[in-house]
């Protein structure tokens, strides 16, 4: 009886003993198989207020691109006011080598019209782009982000988005080279940026 | 002569409830069309028993909300929230990244170098009148005497 009780708890140990061992081995090693499995980046063409605008248009300059909404007015902006401080501490004659795109993925709310203000109130060199939710939804699966409507029931702003926030940075060639976090310092931007710039010459 | 007697009520009023002193406030300057904006500030509670955030209100927007934000898996959701919980003797911060005053449909617009009023209600029916200067968003002050080293 006293043996019969025991042998199925044995087997329950054993089994999750074993399930554990898989799942460390999993975790250990899913990490750095990752970059090799995924092949994040590339080319796409949305629209800006001044017509269609392809990340190829850009080539020989390095581009720091955020995926965002408008209507945020907390991290999309300190993203952008980063954006704006790394661009502007440059030396002069690097400015012309770098540019910015904020990508919208609020197209009801962001027109191309209203993402061009916005863009032009951080620095000339920022561009926003939009488009319909198919050429967003595949922009953002080609770069790994993320975003989904949710309602805010009793809000007034009817819906926030919430989104994966990241400035993505693009060397010269239109390859994605590394991102950087919506809160890091802009000394940490400039220098990733004057990274990129120095050895793409 | 009425007026200057109404204004000192005020003051005393604002002065013997001021359990609550707010520092560092600020708003965000946003671009010319946009509806809405954000109020931060250090709030500290200087009494011995907890109080509630639980609305503001400010002539310079439709509504006013207190909203959070938060870092689930790199993924910002930002929410409605009903109150911000002052714990006794302790500073709670309104900043970008966390609690915030959502100002909404802007009435006006919001300009580096301005000021708006904002008033803060608590949960003992208690309000707080404060202005806010309009700040441009930059995060943090940069280091101008960092070099360049990658310039040349």
């Amino acid at each position: 009886m006293k043996k019969n009780a025991l042998t199925p708890l044995c087997g329950l140990i054993i089994i999750t003993f074993l399930l554990l061992i898989g799942l460390g081995t999993f975790l250990f090693i899913k990490p750095s198989n990752l970059p090799k499995a995924i092949n994040l980046g590339g080319d796409f063409t949305l629209q800006s207020a001044d017509g269609p605008v392809s990340l190829s248009d850009y080539q020989g300059k390095v581009v720091a691109m955020y995926i965002g909404y408008t209507s945020c007015p907390d991290v999309c902006l300190t993203a952008l006011a980063i954006m704006r401080q790394a661009f502007i501490s440059l030396p002069e004659k690097q400015q012309p080598y770098v540019a910015g795109l904020f990508i919208s993925v609020d197209p009801e709310r962001d027109t191309p019209k209203k993402l061009k203000t916005y863009t032009q109130f951080f620095h000339p060199a920022i561009t926003g782009l939009t488009g319909s939710k198919e050429e967003i939804d595949a922009v953002v699966t080609q770069y790994g982000a993320f975003y989904r409507l949710v309602n805010m029931e009793g809000s007034a702003m009817g819906y926030a988005v919430d989104h994966s926030s990241r400035i993505y940075l693009i060397g010269p060639e239109g390859q994605l080279l590394q991102t950087v976090s919506h809160n890091a310092s802009p000394v940490e931007l400039i220098e990733a940026l004057q990274a990129i710039l120095s050895t793409s010459k | 002569m009425k007026k200057i007697l109404m204004a000192a009520l005020l003051c005393q009023s604002t002065l013997a409830l001021a359990d609550i002193e707010v520092t560092e406030q600020y708003a965000r300057a946003v671009p010319h069309g946009q509806l809405n904006s954000a109020a931060f500030m250090t709030l500290y509670n200087t009494d011995t028993t907890s109080l509630d955030l639980i609305s503001a209100s400010s002539p310079v927007a439709q509504h006013v909300e207190l909203h959070t934000h938060s870092n689930v898996d790199g993924i910002m959701e930002m929410r409605q929230i009903d109150k911000v919980v002052l714990l006794a003797n302790q500073k709670t911060m309104l900043k970008p990244g966390g609690f915030h005053v959502m100002l909404i449909d802007l009435l006006q617009e919001l300009n580096d170098g301005g000021s708006i009023p904002l008033t803060l209600h608590f949960s003992d029916n208690t309000t707080q009148t404060i202005t806010l200067p309009i700040k441009f968003a930059v995060p943090m002050k940069i280091d101008h005497s960092m070099p360049h080293k990658h310039a040349e």
